[in-house]
């Protein structure tokens, strides 16, 4: 009975994703709009908490975002290249930004590596405004009317990319990748004494947490159809990574796909409360980082976990599985 | 090498300015150790404390400015005892998401108040200059870079002879034994937390005629002082002062000499900090701040 429910409690998360992909293919625009945000922000965000459990706190996920999308916008309105060779791009451009970010911040941790994503992401700004003939300047970039595909086809991507980067965090999770990171974000020095190359590892978990985010920029990009320097590397988008994986709960693996659910609900319902005033989502993004932080640090997760572990152990049994992932 | 004078008279009066921005943000660290993502907002804050008591009293920015660091230090004051203390032991992580979420908050909060519209309090002296040699000398900018010196240095004396400053140096220094040295630790954090923030605020107030007031304006100065304090060695509160004059060189400098060079200004904070941090990553001072 028991190995029956766990197993069905394994399945579950399978079935959410593809839930996910089949409700690309239903025709109700609202449903298909939130669910792309949803898919968008599961990206983002599971990509920010890979860092964070390696104890890279990035303020800079804006970067990534911005040169996904810039190479993809750049690639079809000089090249023509179709969609799907735009985001494979991204992609490939974000990891290549990652690794020179983790080769450039060497050793640097906390404050310090927050600070030089900042500063990556306002200098990649302040630099596209500055060569318009390569990126369009202020102006910007609109795609090419060629070029456009269905939105069907759009949100099937947005979709198929989040359920790709949360089983690819799930499958890290379960390595010894996931150990890795947890000492390093405890003690790097400590963890390179035991053997653990850190550069080597800072490098792949940036590489792939930036690959991430460059390829949802470039089919959020596809979507809105229209880039500017901006929108690229709007403060934004830094924000609803972070946001989502504390509200869902930091470091741990379902975290930041509960968080980005919680988040789109939220951003919607002051939108549907306090009408379509510009500070009042962002207003209540930092009430809740603030308030998170202070009051439920695990987040909604851990919150979840605290309560599941109270019934379990009123029952007088301790189930482990939901509390040793929580930690 | 034309416009040297120029260009020097410029750097000298920006590095004043960068000197106050930096300052306060630099103490704070210092001795708390909490990095004060929201400092920018003390800025703005303090800005748009001398626009409207300029437009609503008349009042001038310099005559406010007493008034509004004591508000602006009671309040940091009070954040931090309500706030911060809690989150003096937590990880970096949340350190920085805290602070920055109450940025987040305040700026929105001026922007639902006060809307985005760019706003500017112009007292009179401000639009006048005078010839130095053949370089011009902004009449306002010399009046704030006076101001800067004027707050720097008194925080200076506070610091090496007032016994609050004396037990803020101490705890910046070594945390535990100035405890055991009897030094009430809460409250000197919250003091020299107020004090980062009344600070702020006084850039604020000089910047309400240099520049234009919106509620995003302290991000890209917490930015830029991020660069200088990079530059100085984090924590180094001298090393912050040389840090400024550098960057308001170089900014200046490119602006003047470099093609484009309004724009390109901007990115020199950025590219500064990321070479710094390659090359040199405890700063020009060579100050031990890794950790």
């Amino acid at each position: 009975m028991r190995m029956q429910a766990s197993s069905l409690l394994r399945a579950i998360p399978a079935l959410l994703g593809l839930a996910l992909i089949a409700s690309a293919f239903v025709d109700m625009p609202q449903v298909n709009d939130w669910m792309f945000q949803i898919s968008m922000l599961i990206i983002v965000s599971v990509s920010w908490n890979l860092m964070a459990s390696a104890g890279l706190v990035s303020l800079g996920h804006a970067a990534f975002w911005g040169v996904g999308s810039y190479a993809s916008m750049i690639a079809a309105t000089r090249l023509g290249l179709p969609l799907v060779g735009g985001v494979v791009l991204a992609v490939a451009v974000g990891a290549l930004l990652g690794c020179v970010l983790a080769l450039a911040t060497g050793r640097l941790r906390g404050i310090f590596f927050a600070i030089c994503t900042l500063a990556l992401a306002e200098g990649l700004r302040v630099t596209t405004v500055m060569l318009p003939d390569q990126t369009g300047g202020a102006s910007g970039l609109y795609l090419p009317q060629a070029l456009q595909v269905p939105r069907t086809a759009l949100f099937v991507a947005g979709a198929v990319a989040a359920v790709i980067c949360a089983a690819a965090s799930v499958w890290l999770a379960r390595t010894s990748f996931s150990y890795a990171c947890r000492a390093m974000r405890n003690n790097e020095s400590a963890a390179q004494m035991l053997g653990l190359d850190p550069l080597r590892y800072r490098m792949a978990i940036l590489a792939i947490s930036a690959g991430m985010v460059a390829g949802a920029g470039a089919i959020s990009t596809w979507y809105g159809g229209y880039l500017d320097p901006d929108v690229a590397f709007s403060m934004h988008i830094t924000i609803e990574s972070q946001i989502a994986s504390i509200l869902g709960g930091m470091y741990t693996v379902a975290g930041p796909i509960v968080g980005a659910i919680a988040i789109v609900a939220l951003s919607e319902a002051t939108r549907l409360g306090l009408g379509a005033h510009e500070g009042a989502s962002q207003l209540a993004y930092g009430v809740v980082l603030v308030l998170g932080i202070l009051f439920m640090p695990r987040g909604l997760y851990g919150l979840w976990c605290d309560l599941w572990a109270g019934r379990i152990a009123g029952a007088g049994k301790a189930d482990d599985t939901a509390t040793e992932m929580a930690r | 090498m034309e416009y040297l004078g120029q260009c020097a008279v410029d750097s000298i009066l920006l590095g004043g300015l960068y000197t106050l921005m930096v300052i306060g943000l630099s103490l704070s660290f210092g001795i708390t150790r909490v990095i004060n993502f929201a400092h920018g907002e003390a800025i703005m804050l303090g800005a748009y404390g001398a626009y409207w008591a300029m437009t609503l009293w008349n009042v001038d920015p310099l005559i406010a400015m007493p008034v509004l660091m004591l508000l602006g230090g009671i309040a940091g004051y009070v954040l931090f005892r309500i706030l911060f203390t809690r989150i003096l032991s937590a990880p970096a992580a949340n350190q920085i998401l805290l602070t920055f979420g109450l940025g987040l908050i305040l700026q929105n909060v001026a922007l639902t108040l006060w809307s985005g519209d760019q706003r500017s309090a112009n007292p009179a002296y401000v639009f006048s200059s005078f010839q130095l040699g053949d370089s011009t000398v902004a009449v306002g900018r010399l009046i704030g870079c006076a101001i800067a010196v004027l707050l720097v240095g008194g925080l200076f004396v506070w610091l090496k002879h007032a016994e609050a400053g004396r037990a803020s140096r101490a705890l910046a220094e070594n945390g535990e034994a100035a405890v055991l040295m009897g030094i009430n630790v809460n409250q000197m954090y919250a003091i020299a937390f107020g004090i980062s923030t009344a600070l702020g605020v006084a850039t604020g107030t000089i910047m309400s005629s240099l520049s234009a007031v919106t509620p995003f304006m302290g991000f890209n100065m917490l930015v830029k002082s991020f660069a200088i304090i990079v530059l100085g060695g984090l924590g180094n509160v001298m090393g912050s002062v040389a840090g400024a004059f550098l960057l308001a060189f170089a900014e200046t400098a490119v602006s003047y000499y470099v093609p484009n060079g309004d724009g390109w200004a901007e990115a020199v904070a950025f590219a500064v900090l990321f070479f710094v941090l390659i090359l040199r990553p405890r700063g020009i001072a060579g100050q031990a701040v890794m950790e």
